[in-house]
This record gives structure tokens, sequence and C-alpha cells, in this order.
């Protein structure tokens, strides 16, 4: 394993000599434990971009942690690109990762099940087969669950019809089915929730994608995209390239011009929005308010917003000792909720709890985040984040915007490069490695 | 280089141990130290000497924003609102704004319920405090922290489309019972420009805003608003309103520069 330029094993090696046992624990990679035992037992809940990541990565620091990684699917379906899906440019089995590299070469007990409940007190968590399992270090990385009281008319029968696809998987295969199915010169809606939700570019990117599928199949079809918001991520970049890709296909309705959506009657496909409006479509995708995934419930993590305060540096839950928050999970903002964040925070967990179970400080946290957005398989845009902690909070110390009015080879760019972090990070994450570099 | 990283380990250490030290000091500090609005010249100047009550009034604010620039707010006030016992007026401050006022309201038994929804600008991370007066000249007052965080992936659109300004929106119940307290929503399409900020071509937009909202019910008024520039873009209200018998609510709004509109809504009562 190659960090940087030396080897783990030189580097130990080197440190020995020096005298500086103790200060290579500080680097995350703390020495054999002396009689064989474990230096320490870690459980992770949920497989997503956080749980993966900060399961490997422990194990990366230190191979002598016990880690398990509770994730009752045995394929996990990513909501990044799975906007590729449902525009008809990838196949769904190219957004599902699996857990052989975490089993295989990191020695990560990935138990298929799902964990019931967390008792914070006597360290245990109690899966669905009824084992209770104990740990040192609980990471919870449950990802969001949807409010089912938060929008009239909207429950888990509705969103049979009018699928919310917020949670890659048959939800999206639903959605792909309903748009399929909708005829030529159709009217597809999508609602779009107040903040803070998953992926904040995530319903533009959508509606963007959709509108490649309708501009090839059925271009005489609508999309309104109804929203609680008045501003929304890379607004002034996703407007251009609507207007410069599918001229007036896309229209957007914010809070201010009675965007948002408070009542759902998928039987009628009908919404109606705050002041009283009605609006008919063809094929709905609701995306409805959210919540932290329920474990993080059960763990006694969260707070009345419904998320799980985290403290800063470690992502330690602000309400229970030695449990982790990461991913859309966590109250991380000014950080998206979105994959790339979730990977990262999981590696600063895995360090901060690495160094915790050997005694030391974890260090300075340091994040980052891109997020890529398509426009078309050939209009590619991103934001990008730089975080650190500053009076205990986190803030964004740089950061970017692609510019406004880039020319299309600067757009085609930025399509491949989104291909590319997209097949990056499935390999940091599941250690996914042969995803196709072609768009479509 | 191994060396170096070492070194640099070992004196992050240090300082963070006397950061940490510092905190504790810190913490206990602010445990004694006085509420905000104690020590706020607008909330002083307002209660003018009298010692408000801090229980009976509730403040809702997110605690983590990520759009200084349209933050919901509730607040409400524990209140009969008959003639004899109401809450006459509520003032809202976001005291490290340019203009600490936000906005005041002015209630009357027809309000039935004193509570009121907003969206307001907050420039930073801040105290908001709202003080509501009675009828008999008692002051209550709640305080909130909100934090205010800028997301990289908001930015927003600096543009307003002029041609929907002063184009008001509003929802009333379809029928109330008599004396039953029912929700109004109005919203009205306005920049609220607070001559506070510059324009593309460098120069200060003049400031404009949506300074008068009243709701009065046939003759009676149900609720007066004064809104400064910490009021949201398309100014949105959420009140209430009890009517004893069947009548037109007038919603009215007035700008700075002498524009006005107004919406009529009937309100059936059985």
């Amino acid at each position: 394993m190659k960090q940087g330029n030396i080897t783990r094993r030189e580097l130990l090696k080197f440190l020995g000599a020096a005298g500086a046992v103790s200060a290579a624990g500080s680097l995350g990679i703390a020495g054999c434990s002396r009689n064989g035992a474990p230096a320490g037992r870690v459980i992770v809940i949920g497989g997503g971009f956080g749980g993966a990541t900060a399961a490997k990565y422990i194990k990366l620091f230190n191979p002598d942690i016990q880690v398990a990684l509770i994730e009752p699917a045995e394929r996990f379906y990513t909501c990044p690109f799975s906007n590729l899906y449902l525009g008809g440019l990838r196949d769904m089995q190219l957004i599902g990762h699996g857990y052989e590299e975490l089993k295989q070469r990191y020695q990560v007990e990935v138990i298929h099940t799902l964990a019931e409940d967390v008792d914070g007190s006597a360290k245990t968590v109690r899966l669905a087969d009824g084992r209770v399992l104990g740990y040192d270090k609980l990471v919870l990385s449950p990802g969001i669950d949807i409010r089912w009281d938060a929008l009239e008319g909207y429950d888990q029968a509705a969103a049979e019809i009018a699928p919310h696809a917020w949670k890659a998987g048959p939800q999206t295969k639903l959605l792909r089915d309903r748009l399929e199915a909708m005829e030529d010169g159709g009217t597809f809606i999508l609602s779009a929730p107040a903040n803070p939700f998953r992926c904040p570019p995530g319903p533009y990117e959508r509606v963007s994608l959709i509108a490649h599928y309708f501009k090839q199949h059925k271009p005489k079809s609508k999309i309104l995209l109804l929203d609680a918001k008045d501003a929304f991520s890379k607004q002034g970049l996703f407007m251009e390239g609507w207007k410069a890709v599918y001229g007036d296909m896309i229209e957007w309705v914010g809070l201010s011009d009675d965007g948002r959506v408070v009542r759902v009657d998928a039987q009628a496909g009908e919404v109606e929005t705050e002041f009283g409006t009605l609006h008919k479509a063809d094929a709905m995708n609701i995306v409805p308010p959210q919540k932290a995934g329920f474990i993080a419930v059960r763990a006694g993590v969260i707070d009345t917003t419904g998320w799980a305060p985290v403290k800063p540096q470690t992502f330690e839950s602000k309400m229970v000792s030695d449990i982790y928050v990461v991913g859309d999970a966590s109250v991380a903002a000014p950080m998206p909720k979105s994959g790339f964040c979730a990977n990262n925070q999981a590696k600063v967990v895995a360090a901060a709890i690495v160094a915790d179970l050997d005694g030391r400080e974890p260090l300075e946290a340091r994040w980052t985040n891109t997020c890529y957005s398509l426009i078309s398989p050939d209009y590619g845009i991103s934001v990008a984040g730089v975080y650190g902690v500053e009076d205990g909070h986190i803030v964004e110390t740089a950061g970017g915007l692609s510019p406004l009015g880039a020319p299309a080879d600067f757009r085609q760019r930025e399509a491949r490069y989104a291909v590319n972090w997209y097949n990056a990070i499935c390999q940091d994450t599941w250690g996914t490695s042969d995803l196709p570099l072609a768009l479509g | 280089m191994t060396t170096t990283i070492v070194t640099r380990f070992l004196r992050r250490t240090v300082a963070g141990l006397s950061i940490a030290a510092a905190l504790t000091l810190l913490g206990s500090a602010t445990a004694y130290a006085a509420p905000v609005w104690e020590r706020f010249e607008p909330v002083k100047a307002l209660l003018d000497g009298a010692t408000p009550r801090t229980n009976g009034i509730g403040l809702d604010i997110p605690l983590v924003s990520e759009d200084g620039s349209s933050v919901p707010l509730t607040v409400t006030a524990d209140s009969r609102m008959r003639d004899d016992d109401y809450i006459e007026e509520i003032h809202l401050f976001a005291t490290r704004n340019p203009n600490p006022e936000i906005a005041s309201f002015r209630l009357t038994p027809h309000t039935g319920l004193a509570r009121i929804a907003t969206r307001i600008r907050l420039n930073e991370t801040q105290e908001v405090i709202a003080v509501a007066r009675t009828n008999s000249g008692e002051y209550l007052v709640s305080s909130r922290e909100a934090r205010v965080t800028v997301n990289g992936c908001l930015t927003r659109a600096d543009t307003y489309d002029a041609d929907n300004i002063m184009n008001a929106r509003y929802r009333v119940p379809n029928e109330l019972a008599r004396g039953e307290i029912g929700e109004v929503l109005t919203m009205i399409n306005h920049p609220m420009e607070t001559g506070l900020r510059e324009g593309a071509d460098g120069e200060i937009i003049p400031r404009r805003l949506i300074n008068r909202f009243t709701a009065t019910l046939d003759d009676r008024t149900v609720l007066e608003a004064r809104f400064n520039t910490s009021i949201s873009a398309n100014p949105y209200l959420r009140f209430h309103v009890r009517p004893e018998e069947a009548g037109t609510l007038t919603l009215a709004w007035e700008d700075e520069t002498g524009a006005a509109t107004q919406e009529k809504a009937p309100l059936q009562v059985r």
C-alpha cells in the first residue's frame, strides 16, 4: 500500500529507528497489537459513499482494527449518475457497486442485513437477524429517509405512482418507466424541496437529462420544475445551459412565483402549489422533504431538524459519544449533502477513530467537494469547495464555479471530467474498476 | 521530510491543547453573560426601561440556513387575543444586519392568533430578536441565534423580473365557522431593494421597499405591517384572522415609490 512515496512499512521502520514510535500513531498507522487482539472494534452502518469509504480507510490506516459493515443490499446503486440512467445514457448495472474489495482486500466483515437498533450506552447494535454486536466506535452513514408526513397526499403508496427516485434503485427504474410510457407532447413535472436535501444540484441535472431524452424521442414534451426555493445550486449555469440546449422545453417556477408544492394527488396526476394553483402532469417526480436515515433516530443522534449534529473536527455526534455520523444524515453545512462530501467526511472520521483508539488527538480536518452536473452528454458544469473548521464551525475556505458563457469545448471537457470523477470516486469507495469512459 | 511532519504534528497538538483550555474559560464566561437583547440598543430603546418576560413567546428559525437571502421565521406569542387581553405589537430585529429593524406588526383581537411567519434576510450568523407588547403594555422577548452558511453549491441569479413587480397572491380559507381562526397567506412580487448593493454597472441600485402592508376585514383592522430592508424579496406573510361574520378581507401593499396594490378576498363564515 503506497502512501505518498514511501510505503507504510518503510515509514514505520523509519519512525521506529528514529525512536518516534508514538508519533507513528499520529499518522494513522499504529503498529500491531501485542497479543493479537484487535486494536478496536468498529461497526459501520450503511454501505454508500460514506460507510464504504469509512470501513475501507479505517482498515487502511490500521489493519488491526476489526471492522464490520452492515448493509442490507449486496449492490449499492448510486444517486450520482442515476440521472444518466433516467436520460437513457447509462445502464442501471453501471451505477451499482459491490463489496468484494472491502471483503477481500481490506478484510472488512460485510454483513448483508438491516441494523435495527443502536444502544449508545451499552454500545451495541442489534441486527434484523437477531444478533447483537458490540462496538468501541460506531459509524453511521444511513443516508436519507423520506419524510412521508411532510407533503399532503405523498405517502409510500403515492410514491409507487409518482416516484421520488431520490434513493437509487427500484424507484429510479419506476421513474424511467413513467418517462418511457409518456406520450410525445406530454408534461413532466418535477417538484423540488426546500433546503437542506440530498444532492442540491440533483433536481436540476435530472430535468436536464430528462430533457435530453425528450429531445431525442418526445420533442414536443414540456418539463415543469416546481421549486420550494428561489435560488438553487449552479442556477445561472443551469439556466444558461437549458436555454442553449433545450430552448424553452424546461420551465422553472420558483418559490416566489408560487412554485412550492403543498399537495400531491398521484392518482389524478396533479399537484397543488402554496397559493392554490393546480398543475396537471403526464408523468411526475416528487422529490419530497427528507431527514436522516432511521437508524440515526434509533441511535438518538438527531435533533429537532431531523438531521444529526456533529462535532466538526471529527464528525462525532454532538449527542452520543463514540458514534460518528457521515454523509447526508449529518449537519455539515456549508458542505452539501453529496456523495463526494460523504466520501471526504468518512476519511476524516476514519482518521479520527484510528487516532482515538490509539489514544491520540485527531488531526486537523479539511474537506473538499466537487459537484459535476450534466446538462447534456456534451455539456458539463461544476462547483467546487474547500472546507475547514473556524471557531468551531465548518466554513468554506475556497471554492468556485464553472464560468458563465464558456465555449462549447469547455463544457464538453467538463462533461468528460464528470465521468472521470464518477469512475474515480467509485473506485475509491467500492473498488469498482471497469467503468466506461464514454457517455451515452 | 518525515521529521518535519512529526514536528508539525507535535506543534499542532500543543496549540490544540491551549485552544481547548481557552474555550473552556470562554464557555464559563458566556454562561454568565447577559442575553444579547439586554445589550442591544434598538431593543433597549423599545423597552424604555421595562423588564420583559422571556416566556410566553417563541421564535422559530432554522439553526442553520444555507441561503441567507431567504430565511423562514415564525414568531408566536401565547395570547387569548380577546379585547381585554391581546398582543398588540410584534417587532423583529436582526442584530448584525445593516438595518437591524426587520419589521413591526400591529395585531388586533381580530387576528385571532398571535403568530406571524415571514422570510427574512440575514447578512451573517447572528442573534435574531422578537419583542412583543401586550395591550396592557407588558413586554415579551425571545432571542435565537441563526447560523448562516454560504453554501458553495448555491449561487443565485442577481436579476429581477421587473414585469411581475407588485403582482400579489393570497390564500384564505374557503369557509370558516363563526369565531374560528383561519390562516391567511400572502406574497407580493417585489425586489425589496435595500439601497445597499451594486448593480452589474457598479452603481448602487436605489432603495425600493414595500414598506407597508395592511389586512382589514370590512372596516376592522386584522394586521398592519411595516417592513424594512431585512424582509426578503417577494415579501411573504402568514398570519391569522378570526371573523365573527362574513366579510371581505382587503389586503393592501404600498411601496416607497408610491406604487400600491390591493386584493379583496371574500371570507365565508357559516
